[in-house]
């Protein structure tokens, strides 16, 4: 047995995983823990790599705010989608996303595992009535100059997406976002980090921080104790139930994301597709996903009869031939939400020795190499490349604080609950 | 079929959901009507013994709402059953869902069982049986279990030539294992009647042999066969080649469990029943209360027991619902736990006449095809794991083992095996295949209503 590493990274997700590549990539000695449980959002994302799309609220954001529109009618009659996310923070994920083209040579270069990252025709925000009209022209008026979003006509959509239904008044296409596997990015990461000097350790449940005073010195695993002189916490949806162990408050709750995926298709798209009632990735297999609920449902990873049929619906107004396609499988991820919709990232005030990696939400797969990147700068004391300071859990404690309350050593095996 | 004759004659109004088009089940399958009563077709003879429970199945028909070509896609927790009949969906909801699901067959990967020819016993049972059709001309039935012995002499009587049984227990173990058996007189007796049958018809049953390989071009044309040790590893050097058409291939059968996964039922590993069966009470209630399994379904025992086991449930519900007193209840099923204990013996010594066998795992070559539905070859899954995809789930994500249609029934049993091998874990360590809805082929449409009041499509 070795030394007790540098830095712990607990959770095998996409963001660990591409956090522990970063971190060995730098000669850190760094150990990744990882028990994969039901829910894990790397095993249910679509792999979509919509910055802008994200950003501006298409893909699930505009499907989270109609499924809240029919709770509040009032709220109808302005907008079809939700306000955009801040610009830090689209300009976060536009940075991340213009990794991937590079990382996706260099991962296969150094573990052989191709990420699947697949340039198509872009993201389509298909418009089938007049608000939807209105609010997809409202996002292209607030994109700032450089970001492109191309209004086509019903005729100009069919061009680009033959198989699409003829009852669209039009589409918006972004242009440049694509879509790669992440389950297989994750494993790239992770065996990348392996191969540079990265101890991983599979089926292995942290259950507590520990804390000596203000300093994170380690992390348990039931009886075990694992010392180290950083953790990092990317675990998911169950970060914030991690962070309580050692009486930080980190607000992330699971977000329940129910997908469709068809068997496998010779290629009926080109480009990824979305709209108000959801979104459609065929993958580089042939299988077409169509995701996906936003449901605060804890950890519950069930699948509901009734959102199943609302994307299948959804799917097939879209693209009508789907009808006729057999659903291969369903199942549910639980994505880690917070309240603000940004991830949380980076140093907490009043401790040291810990570091979030965590929030990943609905853009953890795109986020990923730009997340693995400036945490690993700022565990390591650099300057990290674009500025993480919005991102900082003490965003959420200024009102109230520190975040961390003064007695709060953990009792020993005091665990994070099984969901 | 038993489970709703016991709760009909105690008072209650069972809903008996098929996917087939008339009740019967895998033992019990009838043909379609359009073929029944065709006489210039081949076919197995009638077991009279066992049209017994088709009849009284029959006779209670107007007590028992049917729906026929109607399948289970998903239970939602936690009896929230999804049905289609392949062109709708509804879901129904009821106080007791009784599980009868059955089993399938196992088959571990060999080289050449992609090849056309290569069938299990039941898919070749299910041709001569209902659909009155010979998959060949000449077969050899192989594997392990007293089904080959069933399957040889359908074949048989169906009119095709049967070059033999290869049996991978051997005639020693066979011996030791008589007394045993003769727990169970009629069964044993039963078993011994086919075997007459099939030497007075000059088919020899080759014990202690394993099937190692189908040859053919583009059909199969040989089937390779040698003698094992107990273990099931093959000695190649004395392999010898069948000329068949037609080669019969299965190991025992592994329980399905994919409705009582879904709606969470606890599962544990029993390698005598076929593997991961659901955790039952006595009743044979699982770990989801309403949530009952009788039959192969919970642990594969054969016909005799699954009609008792559907009995015992049927009661159980009728009790549990107030239909039958404690009293009433108790001395009905006295009698029938009674006949499936002495059944436990039986079926102990014949499941371990017909244990799976580590060789097996090493039949398939490094270009056989390990999972079919998305033609994952022995060798990746073998350079999957030696890259450290020790686990289900990293090994599908490397590999797409398990990623097709069938979510890895088909693979899994044999690849869990296999990985068990490689790592030295128990194969219960490795796990059962996740499942998840739907657990049949379901098309979209099926989900998105026409008619009135919905949103209007195009014509595709």
């Amino acid at each position: 047995v070795s030394a007790s590493p540098d830095v712990i990274v607990v959770g095998g997700g996409v963001i660990g995983c591409a956090v522990a590549f970063e971190l060995a990539r730098r000669s850190v000695r760094v150990m990744l823990l990882d028990k994969s449980l039901p829910g894990r959002a790397t095993s249910a994302s679509a792999g979509g790599l919509w910055p802008v799309g994200e950003a501006v609220g298409l893909g699930c954001g505009v499907i989270y705010h109609a499924s809240r529109k029919e709770v509040d009618p009032s709220d109808a009659a302005n907008a079809v989608g939700p306000t955009p996310l801040p610009d830090v923070f689209r300009d976060f994920l536009i940075a991340s996303n213009a990794l991937f083209a590079p990382l996706a040579g260099e991962l296969k270069e150094q573990t052989g595992i191709d990420i699947e990252f697949a340039p198509g025709a872009g993201l389509l925000f298909l418009v089938f009535d007049e608000r939807e009209r209105c609010f997809a022209e409202s996002v292209c008026r607030s994109l700032p100059p450089g970001l492109r979003l191309d209004y086509l006509s019903p005729h100009e959509v069919r061009q680009v997406e033959p198989r699409l239904t003829g009852k669209l008044l039009g589409a918006a296409l972004l242009t440049g976002e694509h879509q790669v596997n992440p389950m297989l990015l994750a494993e790239a990461f992770k065996r990348a980090a392996v191969k540079h000097g990265c101890v991983f350790r599979p089926d292995t449940r942290t259950t507590a921080l520990r804390r000596s005073g203000d300093r994170v010195v380690g992390v348990e695993v039931g009886q075990q104790f694992y010392s180290c002189g950083t953790v990092v916490n990317a675990a998911g949806s169950w970060a914030g139930r991690l962070a309580a162990t050692i009486g930080l408050e980190l607000p992330v709750e699971p977000v329940r994301g129910q997908i469709v995926l068809t068997e496998t298709l010779p290629k009926i798209l080109n480009a990824c597709l979305s709209s108000a009632s959801c979104y459609l990735a065929q993958k580089a297999h042939g299988e077409v996903l169509i995701g996906s609920t936003t449901e605060h449902a804890g950890f519950d990873v069930s699948v509901t009869p009734e959102a199943i049929g609302a994307l299948c619906r959804g799917a097939v107004q879209a693209v009508p031939m789907l009808r006729h396609v057999r659903i291969k499988r369903t199942w549910a991820g639980l994505r880690p939400g917070t309240p603000d919709e940004l991830p949380i990232l980076g140093a907490v005030k009043g401790v040291s020795g810990y570091f979030n990696a965590a929030g990943g939400f609905r853009t953890g797969v795109v986020a990923s190499p730009l997340t693995g990147r400036v945490v690993a700068q700022v565990v390591c004391g650099e300057q990290p490349c674009v500025n993480v300071v919005p991102f900082s859990q003490d965003r959420f404690a200024a009102s109230n604080g520190s975040a961390i309350t003064p007695h709060s050593s953990t009792p020993a095996g005091a665990a994070v609950s099984e969901p | 079929m038993a489970a709703a004759i016991a709760a009909t004659e105690a008072g209650l109004k069972p809903l008996v959901i098929d996917e087939n088009a008339a009740a019967g089940g895998q033992i019990y399958r009838r043909s379609p009507p359009a073929l029944r009563g065709d006489r210039r077709s081949p076919r197995s003879s009638p077991n009279g013994a066992k049209a017994a429970l088709l009849q009284r199945f029959d006779s209670h028909r107007d007590r028992v709402e049917l729906l026929t070509g109607t399948t289970a896609w998903a239970v939602f927790p936690p009896r929230r059953l999804a049905v289609t009949d392949g062109t709708s969906s509804k879901t129904i909801e009821p106080e007791h869902l009784v599980l009868a699901t059955g089993a399938y067959e196992y088959l571990p990967p060999f080289p050449g069982w992609t090849l056309p020819g290569v069938m299990t016993p039941g898919g070749a049972q299910a041709m001569v049986k209902t659909m009155h059709v010979r998959p060949g001309r000449r077969a050899v039935v192989a594997g392990t279990g007293p089904f080959l012995l069933v399957v040889a002499e359908q074949l048989r009587r169906a009119g095709m030539e049967v070059a033999g049984v290869v049996e991978l227990a051997g005639t020693h173990e066979a011996i030791v294992a008589l007394p045993g058996l003769l727990q169970h007189p009629t069964l044993l007796w039963e078993g011994m009647r086919l075997l007459y049958r099939l030497r007075r018809a000059g088919i020899p049953v080759h014990r202690g042999q394993v099937l190692i390989e189908a040859r053919g071009n583009g059909e199969v044309q040989e089937a390779v066969v040698a003698p094992c040790d107990n273990a099931g590893q093959p000695d190649r050097s004395r392999a010898r080649t069948l000329a068949v058409d037609t080669i019969c291939a299965g190991y025992g059968f592994v329980p399905r469990t994919a409705l009582a996964q879904l709606a969470g039922c606890k599962l544990r590993f029993e390698e005598a029943l076929g593997g991961w069966v659901p955790e039952v009470n006595s009743d044979l209630q699982t770990s989801v209360p309403g949530v009952w399994v009788a039959g192969d379904g919970g642990g594969v025992a054969g016909a005799v027991v699954a009609e008792l086991q559907g009995t015992l449930v049927g009661l159980a519900v009728a009790h549990d619902q107030g239909a039958l007193t404690q009293a009433a209840f108790r001395s009905r099923r006295e009698p029938i736990v009674r006949r499936l204990r002495r059944m436990e013996h039986f079926r102990d010594v014949l499941d371990r006449l017909h244990r799976i066998r580590p060789g097996l795992v090493d039949l398939a070559s490094a270009e056989t095809v390990a999972c079919r539905c998305e033609e994952v070859t022995r060798s990746e899954i073998e350079i999957g794991i030696a890259a450290g995809a020790t686990d289900l789930r990293t090994l599908k994500v490397m590999t797409r083992l398990g990623m097709g249609p069938c979510q890895g029934n088909m693979c899994w049993p044999a690849t869990s095996r296999l990985l068990a091998a490689r790592t030295g874990k128990p194969v219960e360590a490795v796990g059962p295949s996740g499942v998840r809805p739907p657990i049949v082929p379901l098309c979209l449409g099926a989900l998105c209503p026409t008619g009135p009041g919905q949103p209007e499509e195009d014509s595709p």
